[in-house]
């Protein structure tokens, strides 16, 4: 295994190219990340049609580059203007604004520039140790198990996709339903053309990505006349001489913060589309409730800063881990990772990290190093920054515009691409508009063929439906999507309810079952331990509820 | 941002979308292989949909019934929100049409430049910045593509005569 890093290591740290287009791609996530309206996702999309005339570990490399600059890029305007550049920043501004404003602005960004840093390492340890470990694990699934995760991602995605899940639900069904236009996999027949030929190739993944996300996102960017015309930002900053070893100091001080922050970000990472955005509020809430001093938390608390920066960089970590190991996207910016790696011919799973070691593992040192690179530049970057915000929103949308055509032409050179992403913009935008989540559509139409192709498998082997519920995992799964489904009822319950108290516990209960029927000893254990813990905490909290 | 009366809208439009659809599904061969039917996977998708969409309807038609229509309804305010967006679309169709003639560099640059005035204004100081803006980034991108990545981007007529 050693050799093997270590010839995936020479592939990307000794190759001069690799790493300075990894340099080249941190750069671009910086400022991508630091720009408000632009968003790390943006950035990787922005990315990918450079990357079609590399080779996929160069090309992947610079995307990696983008992903770690973006989640550490938002930190910048977050912190020096009070307005987050991404939304898994958000959590930053709470104290690294106030830091800025009392006059320690070059401690607050070396915290967060540092919390990013040690997180991200730490996400990049567990993901080298963890990934090959959960492929192993999905050599287990068949094609019943892969269908229901499927299905689970979607749930999961649909559940956290904010107030309205019935439109969350409408825009996952409508990505399987642009996945489906074109000739099936299976037997090659033609559905949805209406008789023209470019349809019947079906929609490619990026011209679809790119007018979803990029193209939507820049029409909502200069919809506001004014806001249009005036410079990106309206406050703006001073360059900021960092203090990186009072930094890097406080953040090992605080390093129980440092390593519950990270986890937090690592398993909201594995969770299929929880991304950045969440694990930043969740690990700022938790270093909130562990400080002794909660006061200080909203005027510029050193703990304050360390929880969210080290949770999103460390979400990386846990989203790629899902993604190696089991194709499964662990958020936007992965499904769109997860495309650049179809478009070089590569199709994560299970078996990826065994049949491509070098490129997987290759992924993984390109994370790791990505960090440094991130480090490295960001005294550059916020230079930079500082010059881009001075440039209005339309100057950089209708180049940006312009760009999109020519990089989506580029993927397979015909023009009806550019026609889809054109076509996909407006969808995009327009649903944008009417409220619909964007991010359960981009997964429907990233897993889409997945999902069709595995239900076929399934129902090809074997006739008997039963297997879906039969299967340990398979079962796991599907209970593990019901959860998901009943999860934003449970978040907006009252919290004195018999269902608020009881949703957790039982749930616990109800997926130890399939664990049970795993049968490995080290399942049944949690499984075990699942059931006990759930019934201890249903006797109780009945038995509180009674009594009150 | 939305209202009742626009969900109740969107729903309905969905039905309608989900039906023809569903129609078209009939159209799909069958190639009378064992196994999963190339129109099984996109009919369940579609009845999905379906399902939803009246779920959507139903639960808007009662909002709408018992707190009445909740929005802004003038239809001036809302087109000259979507100025910008409509002049996009717009010259991003004109660009498209006008590819085969133009060509990416020149429709490029005449689409930048085009948008970049739209919005930013056409004043003489403006027009000129603009025209930089265009030439310089398009041009640039143009190097970038066919120089550096190799990609054949459309000529255009007009370059191909010169």
């Amino acid at each position: 295994m050693f050799d093997i890093i270590l010839q995936a290591g020479a592939s990307v740290l000794l190759d001069p190219l690799t790493l300075g287009l990894m340099g080249i791609g941190t750069l671009a996530g910086l400022l991508a990340g630091a720009i408000p309206g632009f968003t790390i996702a943006m950035g990787v999309i922005l990315t990918l049609p450079f990357t079609f005339g590399m080779s996929p570990i160069q090309g992947l490399a610079t995307m990696m580059g983008v992903f770690v600059g973006g989640l550490s890029g938002g930190l910048m305007s977050g912190m020096l203007t009070g307005i987050p550049g991404t939304p898994s920043s958000v959590a930053t501004t709470f104290d690294g604004f106030p830091m800025v404003r009392s006059g320690k602005p070059g401690l607050a960004l070396g915290l967060g520039l540092w919390s990013s840093f040690f997180g991200g390492m730490i996400s990049a340890v567990i993901l080298v140790a963890l990934a090959p470990q959960l492929a192993f694990l999905g050599l287990e699934f068949g094609p019943w198990d892969y269908f229901a995760l499927i299905v689970f991602a979607l749930t999961i995605t649909v559940s956290l996709s904010g107030d309205n899940m019935v439109k969350g639900l409408i825009a996952g069904c409508l990505g399987l339903f642009a996945a489906c236009v074109g000739e099936d996999e299976i037997n090659g027949v033609a559905r949805f053309a209406f008789g023209s030929d470019h349809i019947r190739q079906g929609f490619a993944f990026l011209p679809v990505l790119i007018g979803l996300f990029a193209f939507s996102q820049l029409l909502s960017d200069v919809e506001d006349n004014v806001k249009a015309k005036s410079p990106l930002m309206a406050k703006t900053a001073d360059p900021v001489r960092v203090e990186h070893r009072k930094a890097i100091a406080l953040v090992i001080k605080n390093w129980i913060n440092l390593f519950r922050s990270s986890f937090i970000g690592i398993f909201t990472g594995i969770l299929p589309a929880a991304g950045g955005s969440i694990s930043n509020i969740l690990a700022y809430d938790q270093a909130k409730k562990a400080a002794p001093n909660r006061d200080e938390f909203g005027k510029g608390a050193v703990d304050g800063i360390i929880a969210p920066e080290s949770a999103n960089n460390a979400t990386a970590g846990g989203a790629l881990i899902m993604m190696m190991a089991l194709g499964i996207p662990g958020d936007i910016v992965t499904a769109v990772m997860l495309g650049a790696l179809m478009i070089h011919n590569i199709i994560p799973g299970p078996s990826f990290i065994q049949d491509e070691p070098l490129l997987a593992y290759g992924v993984f040192i390109a994370f790791f190093a990505a960090h440094f690179f991130m480090v490295g530049l960001q005294a550059f970057s916020l230079r930079l920054f500082l010059l881009v915000t001075r440039i209005p929103m339309y100057v950089l949308a209708s180049v940006i515009l312009a760009y999109c055509a020519i990089g989506v032409f580029a993927l397979h050179n015909i023009t009806f691409d550019i026609w889809v992403m054109f076509g996909f913009g407006v969808i995009g935008y327009f649903m944008r508009k009417l409220g619909f989540p964007l991010a359960p559509m981009i997964l429907g139409v990233v897993l889409g063929k997945l999902a069709e192709l595995n239900i076929a498998r399934a129902i090809g082997t074997s006739d008997d439906y039963f297997l879906f519920v039969t299967r340990p995992w398979s079962l796991f799964f599907i209970l593990m999507a019901i959860v998901s489904i009943i999860f934003p009822f449970y978040q907006n319950a009252n919290k004195d309810s018999m269902f608020s108290k009881l949703y957790v516990p039982i749930c616990m209960m109800v997926l130890s079952f399939p664990l049970f029927l795993m049968g490995s000893p080290v399942r049944m254990i949690i499984a075990a331990i699942l059931l006990l813990a759930g019934s201890y905490f249903v006797y109780k909290r009945t038995t509180t509820l009674q009594v009150t | 941002m939305t209202n009742n009366k626009t969900d109740i809208i969107i729903s309905v439009f969905l039905l309608c979308f989900s039906g023809i659809m569903i129609n078209d599904a009939s159209n799909i061969r069958d190639l009378g292989f064992e196994g999963m039917k190339a129109d099984a996977w996109p009919r369940v998708v579609l009845w999905l949909l379906v399902i939803i969409s009246s779920v959507m309807l139903g639960k808007s038609y009662l909002l709408f019934k018992t707190e009445g229509h909740v929005g802004n309804n003038n239809f001036k305010v809302n087109f000259a929100k979507f100025k910008n967006a409509l002049i996009c679309f717009g010259m991003f169709i004109f660009f498209l049409s006008t590819l085969d003639y133009l060509g990416m560099l020149l429709g490029g640059i005449v689409f930048v430049f085009g948008l970049l005035t739209f919005l930013g204004g056409f004043s003489p100081n403006l027009i000129f910045k603009h025209l930089t803006i265009s030439i310089l980034s398009i041009g640039f991108m143009w190097m970038i593509f066919t120089f550096g990545l190799r990609v054949m981007l459309p000529e255009g007529e007009i370059l191909r005569v010169w």
